[in-house]
This record gives structure tokens, C-alpha cells and sequence, in this order.
């Protein structure tokens, strides 16, 4: 201990000390009653309502007797609504949320039909948008679905963005609901101007048919299993939060049997169809007519209207048919 | 001194860091496409049309194809000769000719190896060369390859514990790509929260990483074992340089063998020899490249330090399809590892052994295991024993996660083969990924055709009624309906009067299997709200690919619905 020390090694002695204390000091003070839990998500200000005010609110129903006509029945069903321009202005990013959750090929109407996607896309562009999305919340494999469903090359054809579901897309919110409140919602669906709801029509093991409102359930995340416990309320709850621009629903090819997956031809029929409306209840009852099913037999869509979230009926001289 | 080399060309050393360089990157580039791909890749590289079965178009199986340890072993163990592994044959050919040049120039493990030796840690001269002497624990890798290839004999190809390639794709695709993967999402979840440029580092994930280290998180079971193995194997490389190449590589052992006739010699000029020791130094193999010591052929790797470092020019590697006498230099060169007899023989023994002590510890003997559900297509489970190398493809390719390396579900036999894992996926109705990319055909190629049609059947789902929400009286719920994919669906439902707290009286749609339409994909199990232990299950019994392990009785007359 008594060895002598010259006065630069004490210096630097000094200094490592002085170092350590100050690095103490300072990490005790910086980090002492530090809450190191993650706060509670607040409300997000983003918006979820995208009805235009004013909007025709006819609901359309275009028919053709032979299939292969998607085009024209997407552009011929717009037309009483006064286009796709009606609703998109130049400069918009729109999300399209069609139903591409099922690993299975166009034929077998599981999904939103290619065709019809890219016919609402290629119309999107053409009335000014500036992006157009289409996004979903898959049920089997997203790389698998968007391959098999063909919807990969409708995007890669059109331009249209495809989105594969990541754990960073989903943010909790508060959808107001009467049996939802907080949920994770799968944010691309609403961070967009506009939102066109395009669902497949065909049938489902518990709410006998699944349409437009049934089709938010690919707009949300976390335990979605659960939903199916209180599947009409949580339906009109999501119907409630998601306010489409539009919606138009796909009736080319329906499933009548053995839904929401199917797997057989012999589930599928040829109807040629496509709804379009801006009122979600009204479009879903008119497509219910495509299964022989009363539109108040489905229990989400009765629920809706009796919760004030649309009619049933549009009310005289709002239904139109047009054959194509 | 560089006049003393003339015109020889001394560039080998940089041509084999070259190719070792490319076909390392080769590998990890093979490994990246093995994955469902998506966005901008899947315009590039999916050859598919929407409803056509689903195939990779880079040759994923390439290296396994190449490797002549997995063509014998599956040649002994199989006693057939599959074309791809013909190929392999060709590679074991040109070891003939050449020596272990795989070992220096093509095998991407050895690359890595030989890359930790060189930057590892610093190393005096006199060091170096005492790490780079030849010892005797570079027999051990004859014997391991001997018992390999009797275990293979048996019935039970094992080779693919140790080899090279087999090990590496493993540790790399099913523990340190999702383990960086983890780490990657970690860091842009932070960048992304970031202020200023760090923010522009959240956007590269997706376009840089993932379709290297696997789209969406993945987790696989053992992946702490399989990764840390690899890294292990490369930490050893700091105690003696290659250790895995030169003690533990089977694939080795066995060019080390099959070069004995190797025309490829190098040639020591024992008088223009200053003796410096300077080619000992850095010498991969072990293989006594120095004029006063025997050249040990079989241990060569070809790597051309020798030569390159040799300041006179005296050694050098010639084709000499005449072998000369016996050289005037001290020591003459050895063509075949020394082994002992005794030691061959214990190594057959040794194979033996593994087989029937696998066997005996394996709870499949007497019946089987309700866990070990294999891939569609999957060979029967003897069959499936004698091809699988355990490389992990088939799991890396697997869309949703669920195929995952066996520990205890297989037995020791059957370890790190794969099974499904319901946790982490399920099964995919149409796809057929797994089985076109299986190197030996321990999953067989099918179609989604013959998948959906037969159909192929992989296990069979029960309901665990304690825990079903409808059965338990708890509520509504039609996932696991809702989300069956055979037509008709395989779970119906059945009204089931119940009451909810004793007083409220219900009918509940409660859930059933038809055990003769379902095939056991397990997306009822995945997609379960009972999460944790799913109230609907899926077990392997019902399996097609065995005779034995059924329920049902079969109908000649009609095929399953």
C-alpha cells in the first residue's frame, strides 16, 4: 500500500472514480421510479366513417344471363349511383376490402372472384385515385391465399397494393360497440380516404349467409375465434365502426352449401350478379334473395336495422335491376 | 524468392476462397427461396396459377442432391437408386479423380469453418502450426461414418445428425434465421417508434430480411438446441481449427475414403526445401503437407495454403495418372486413414446399437405415437425412417409454421424429423409444398389433387368436450365448422340442450367429427378460442400412409366420402 504513484496516475485514478460516481449518480437519478410498463393505448383519432354525405342511396342489382361479364356488371351497376366517380375524387388512397381469406382457386367462390376485384381497382384508378389497397386479415396462409385465389396477379396487373398481415398492422381501438369495445383492428383497412367494402356472397355455418357485414370480421384482429360467441351483435358492432364509402358485393359465383370454405364445384352456382349500395343492411337483404333466404332470417342483417344502422327495405323506386 | 517460383500459377488459394465464397452465398441464397413467396418475390419467383399446385422455382434441393453422403446412405437404407441421387454420384466420382476438393472448394459448413479459423482468434506462428498437426481424432470420423452407413444398413438412415449439409441447413433455416428474424423485428419496432433517419431502417424488415430470414415470425421447437448447436460447432473452431471437418464430418470421412486413388498428388521437392515449417501453418485439413512429413491424402481438403505459403515453390499439386515409385523424399505420402480393426468393427457394432436402442426407446414400437403427426405424403414410418436427413426443407417451406423438428415425438430415432405442431400452424388444405421439396422422398410427391381426393389423411380430430365452449355449456361458437376445409365438413354440429348457470335453459349447436372425412390439417385446433390446449385436438391415429394406425373399419366397396 505504501507504493508511490506519480501524480498522472492519480489524476487518471481520480478520474475513473469521479467517472463512476457521475454514471451512478446519473443512472439512479434517470431511472429511479422509471414506470417501465407500456401505457395504455388511448383512443387513435383515425377515422373510421367514410360514407360520402349525400351519396344516391339506390341499392343496384346487375344481372347477366352468362358469365364471364364482371367488367360490365361492375361499371353497368355503378352507373344509377352516378359512377365510381361519385365516390372517388382525384388524389384518393382507397382501401378495397375484399374476401381473399381462403386458400382456394376462384372457381370454388370462397373469395372476392379476381375478376371483379380488378374491375373495381381498374375503375378506382380511372376516376383519380392516387393508390388503391386491397387489404384483408386472412384466415389461411396469406402468401398461399392471394397466390391461389389469383388475387397476386390481380394486383401485379392493376397496380393495386397487397398487403401481407404483420403483428405491426393491428392497433387496439375502441369500436363503441354494445358488446365490443376495445379491439384489435387491422389499421390498413381504415388508413386510407375511402373504403369499399367488396364481400363474396356465400352461405355460413352460423349465420346462415355471410355478406358485407360479416366481411369487417377480415377488418380486425386478435381473438376473432371469440366473436362467434355473440357473432350478430359483434357483426353490426363492426358494421357500426366500418362505415364503407361503397359496397359492392360479389354474386358472380356463389356458395351455397358447405360454407365459408366450401371446396367442391357442387357447392358452387353461377348467379352473375353484382350489388352495389352505399346502405350496408339494404345491399346484404338484397343479396339474401340470391340464396332463396328471407333477408330477416339472417340475424346480423335483422339485428342491423333494428339498431338503426339501415333498412331492410330502401323504400319505394330505390331498388333497381338492371340486366347486363 | 519470387523469382524461385516461375511462371507456376499460385492463384488457386484466391480461386478456392472464391468458390467457397460463392457457394456459401449459393446456400444461404438456396435457403431464402425455400419459402411460399410473397410480394415483389412472388412476382418473380411463384410458379403457380391460382388453383395449380404451388411450387418453388429455385432448385431448393440442390446442395442435398449434390451430397454423396445422403445418395449412399439413402441407396443402403432404401436399396434403390433415385435419379437425383445419381447426381451425387457424379460428385463422389470426381472425388475419385480429385480428392476432397468438396470438402476445400464446394461445402459451404467447411467454408464457414475455415472462415471462424481464419478471423477467430489471433494465433503465433509456432501455434498454428501445432493446431494444424495431424492427430488421431481425425479417425473418429470414419467411424461415425461407418456406423452411419450401418445404421443405414438396418433401415435407419442417421447420417444427417452429422452431415455437413444436412446440419448446417438445419441450424441456419430452423434456429439462427428465426432467431435474427426475432431480433430484426425487435430492432424496427424500435426504429420505427424513432424520430429522424433511424425511422427509414423500419421500412428496410420487410424488403432487406424477411426474404432472406423468412417471411412472418416463425418459431420452431428446439430451435435453441438446433441453432446453438451450429454455433458451438463454430466456437470449436477457436480450440482446433475445422474440428467438425476433421474429427465429426461423415461426408468427409467418406471422400477422405473414396480419394485413395485420387490422381490429383501433391508433389514435395524434399531438396529445394529450406525447411521454413511455413506450409504447416495454416494447413486446413491436418494433412502433413510439409517434405518431412507423410502427406496424409485422405485428410486433404485441397485448400492450396500449402502452397501458396511456401516461399521456395517446392510443392505443388500435379495429375499423375501414373503414380511414381516410392519418392526419395523423407516420407512417403499415405492414401488411407490407418484404421484399426477393432475399431471398424465396434463402429458397426456402434451402428447397430443406434438402430436397436432407438427402437427399443421408441413408444411407437408397441404403438403408436398420438403426437407424431406427419406431413401429407409422408412415407410410412418405417419408410419415412430409412430417407429422412432430418434437413429441415420441408419445414422451412411449410407456409403456416406448423411442420416443426421432432424431440421426443419421433423417438431417438426419429429425432428433429418432421411433425406437425398445432401450436404454431396447421395443416393447408391445397398445399403440397412440403412434399416437392423433400430431397429423398421420405415425403413423397403428391398433388393437391390427390391430396384433397384421396383424400390424405394425416391424423384425426376429437373434441375434447370438457373444454368445448358449446359442449361445457358456456355459449355459442362454430369455428372449428367454420373453418374445416374438406366439403362436406368433416365437424357438423348437433343441437345439444344445455343450461347456462342452471336456471337458463339453451339449445347450443355443439360440434362433432366425422372421422371418415376428416384428414387431420388441425386448423380447428390452430384456430381454437380455447387457446393453450385447444378443446378440438388432432391425433395421428387415422393416418392413410399406415395400415395399422386406424379407427375405422375400412369399406372395400366405397372410398371415403
Amino acid at each position: 500500500m505504501s507504493e508511490k504513484i506519480t501524480r498522472r496516475q492519480a489524476v487518471k485514478r481520480l478520474a475513473k472514480l469521479g467517472g463512476a460516481a457521475a454514471l451512478t449518480v446519473g443512472a439512479y437519478g434517470g431511472l429511479y421510479g422509471r414506470n417501465t410498463l407500456a401505457a395504455p393505448e388511448t383512443r387513435l383519432e383515425i377515422k373510421s366513417d367514410f360514407r360520402i354525405p349525400g351519396a344516391p342511396d339506390q341499392v343496384v342489382v346487375a344481372r347477366s344471363n352468362r358469365a364471364g361479364r364482371e367488367a360490365e356488371l361492375v361499371a353497368k351497376v355503378l352507373e344509377p349511383l352516378g359512377g365510381m366517380e361519385k365516390f372517388i375524387t382525384r388524389g384518393d388512397v382507397v382501401a378495397v376490402k375484399p374476401n381473399m381469406s381462403w386458400d382456394r382457386p376462384p372457381e370454388l367462390a370462397a373469395n372476392t372472384s379476381p375478376e371483379v376485384l380488378a374491375a373495381i381497382v381498374r375503375l378506382c384508378y380511372r376516376a383519380g385515385a392516387k393508390k388503391v389497397h386491397l387489404v384483408d386479415n386472412t384466415i389461411n396462409n396469406a402468401q398461399r391465399c392471394y397466390l391461389n385465389t389469383g388475387i397476386e396477379a390481380v394486383a401485379k396487373e392493376t397496380g393495386a397494393g397487397l398487403l401481407y398481415p404483420e403483428s405491426k398492422h393491428f392497433k387496439d381501438m375502441d369500436l363503441g360497440g354494445r358488446r365490443l369495445g376495445q379491439w384489435s383492428v387491422f389499421m390498413p383497412v381504415i388508413q386510407a380516404d375511402k373504403l369499399i367494402n367488396a364481400p363474396v356472397a356465400k352461405s355460413h355455418g352460423l349465420t346462415r349467409l355471410t355478406l358485407g357485414m360479416k366481411n369487417w370480421i377480415g377488418a380486425v384482429g386478435g381473438r376473432r375465434g371469440a366473436l362467434h360467441q355473440d357473432i350478430h351483435q359483434s357483426i353490426v358492432d363492426l358494421a357500426r365502426f366500418f362505415q364503407p364509402t361503397l359496397v359492392l358485393v360479389d354474386a358472380t359465383r356463389i356458395m351455397v352449401r358447405n360454407g365459408p370454405s366450401g371446396g367442391r364445384l357442387s357447392d358452387v352456382i353461377g348467379r352473375n350478379t353484382v350489388i352495389a349500395g352505399i346502405d350496408q343492411v339494404a345491399v346484404d337483404a338484397a343479396a339474401t334473395a340470391l340464396f332463396d333466404v328471407y333477408p330477416d332470417e339472417v340475424g346480423y342483417i335483422l339485428l342491423a336495422e333494428q339498431q338503426g344502422l339501415g333498412r331492410i327495405d330502401p323504400g319505394a323506386g330505390k331498388r333497381i335491376e338492371i340486366a347486363v | 524468392m519470387k523469382k524461385s517460383r516461375g511462371k507456376r500459377f499460385t492463384g488457386w488459394r484466391t480461386a478456392r476462397r472464391i468458390s467457397q465464397a460463392g457457394f456459401l452465398v449459393l446456400f444461404v441464397y438456396l435457403a431464402a427461396e425455400a419459402q411460399v413467396p410473397q410480394g415483389f418475390n412472388a412476382s418473380l419467383f411463384a410458379v403457380t396459377g391460382a388453383g395449380k399446385d404451388l411450387r418453388l422455382s429455385a432448385p431448393v434441393t440442390w446442395f442435398f442432391d449434390l451430397d454423396p453422403l445422403v445418395g449412399l446412405g439413402t441407396m443402403l437404407s432404401t436399396w434403390a437408386l433415385k435419379p437425383t441421387l445419381l447426381i451425387s454420384l457424379a460428385v463422389l466420382l470426381a472425388v475419385l479423380l480429385m480428392g476432397r476438393f468438396f470438402c476445400g472448394f464446394v461445402c459451404p459448413f467447411g467454408a464457414l469453418h475455415q472462415f471462424v479459423t481464419m478471423v477467430g482468434r489471433k494465433k503465433s506462428l509456432a501455434e498454428k502450426t501445432r493446431l494444424n498437426q495431424p492427430d488421431s481424432s481425425q479417425h473418429l470420423k470414419y467411424y461415425l461414418l461407418i456406423l452411419f452407413l450401418a445404421a443405414a444398413l438396418l433401415g435407419s438412415d442417421q447420417a444427417g445428425l452429422l452431415d455437413p449439409l444436412s446440419f448446417l441447413y438445419r441450424g441456419l433455416v430452423l434456429g439462427l434465421f428465426p432467431a435474427l428474424g426475432h431480433l430484426i423485428a425487435q430492432a424496427t419496432a424500435w426504429a420505427a417508434g424513432s424520430a429522424g433517419p433511424l425511422k427509414f431502417l423500419a421500412y428496410l424488415g420487410p424488403y432487406a430480411f424477411d426474404p432472406v430470414l423468412g417471411f412472418g415470425p416463425r418459431a420452431y421447437q428446439g430451435a435453441f438446441l438446433l441453432g446453438g448447436l451450429l454455433v458451438f460447432m463454430l466456437v470449436l473452431d477457436l480450440v482446433r481449427p475445422r474440428f467438425f471437418c476433421r474429427a465429426l464430418c461423415p461426408l468427409g470421412a467418406l471422400m477422405g475414403l473414396s480419394s485413395r486413388y485420387a490422381a490429383l498428388n501433391l508433389t514435395k521437392d524434399a531438396e529445394g526445401c529450406t525447411r521454413c515449417g511455413l506450409c504447416r501453418a495454416d494447413c486446413q485439413g491436418a494433412c502433413g503437407p510439409h517434405p518431412e512429413d507423410p502427406w496424409l491424402r485422405h485428410e486433404c481438403h485441397l485448400c492450396f495454403n500449402c502452397v501458396a505459403a511456401c516461399p521456395e515453390g517446392v510443392l505443388q499439386f500435379k495429375f499423375q495418372f501414373m503414380r511414381p515409385g516410392p519418392e526419395p523424399s523423407p516420407k512417403p505420402p499415405r492414401d488411407a486413414p490407418d484404421l484399426a480393426r477393432r475399431a471398424v468393427l465396434a463402429s458397426l457394432a456402434g451402428g447397430a446399437a443406434l438402430v436397436g436402442l432407438g427402437r427399443a426407446s421408441l413408444a411407437g414400437v408397441q404403438r403408436p405415437e398420438p403426437a407424431l403427426v406427419r406431413p401429407p405424403g409422408s412415407l410410412e414410418e418405417s419408410e419415412f425412417l430409412r430417407r429422412c436427413i432430418r434437413c429441415g426443407l420441408c419445414m422451412r417451406v411449410c407456409p403456416t409454421n406448423v411442420l416443426n423438428p421432432t424431440l421426443a415425438e419421433a423417438g431417438w430415432e426419429g429425432l428433429w424429423t418432421p411433425y406437425l405442431n398445432f401450436d404454431l400452424g396447421y395443416c393447408e388444405y391445397t398445399c403440397t409444398l412440403c412434399s416437392s421439396v423433400c430431397p429423398t422422398g421420405a415425403i413423397r410427391l403428391i398433388t393437391g389433387k390427390e391430396k384433397i381426393e384421396t383424400p390424405l389423411a394425416i391424423g384425426s380430430a376429437f373434441i375434447d368436450r370438457g373444454r368445448c365452449l358449446p359442449w361445457s355449456g358456456q355459449g355459442p361458437c362454430i369455428v372449428c365448422e367454420e373453418v374445416c376445409p374438406t366439403s362436406p365438413k368433416a365437424i357438423y354440429f348437433v343441437p345439444y340442450e344445455t343450461r347456462i348457470d342452471r336456471d337458463r335453459q339453451v339449445t347450443l349447436k355443439a360440434p362433432q367429427v366425422n372421422l371418415g372425412r376428416c384428414i387431420g390439417c388441425g386448423i380447428c385446433s390452430n384456430k381454437c378460442p380455447v387457446e393453450g390446449r385447444p378443446a378440438v385436438y388432432v391425433n395421428s391415429v387415422g393416418e392413410t400412409r399406415s395400415r395399422t394406425n386406424r379407427i375405422l373399419l375400412p369399406d372395400a366397396a366405397r372410398k371415403k366420402e
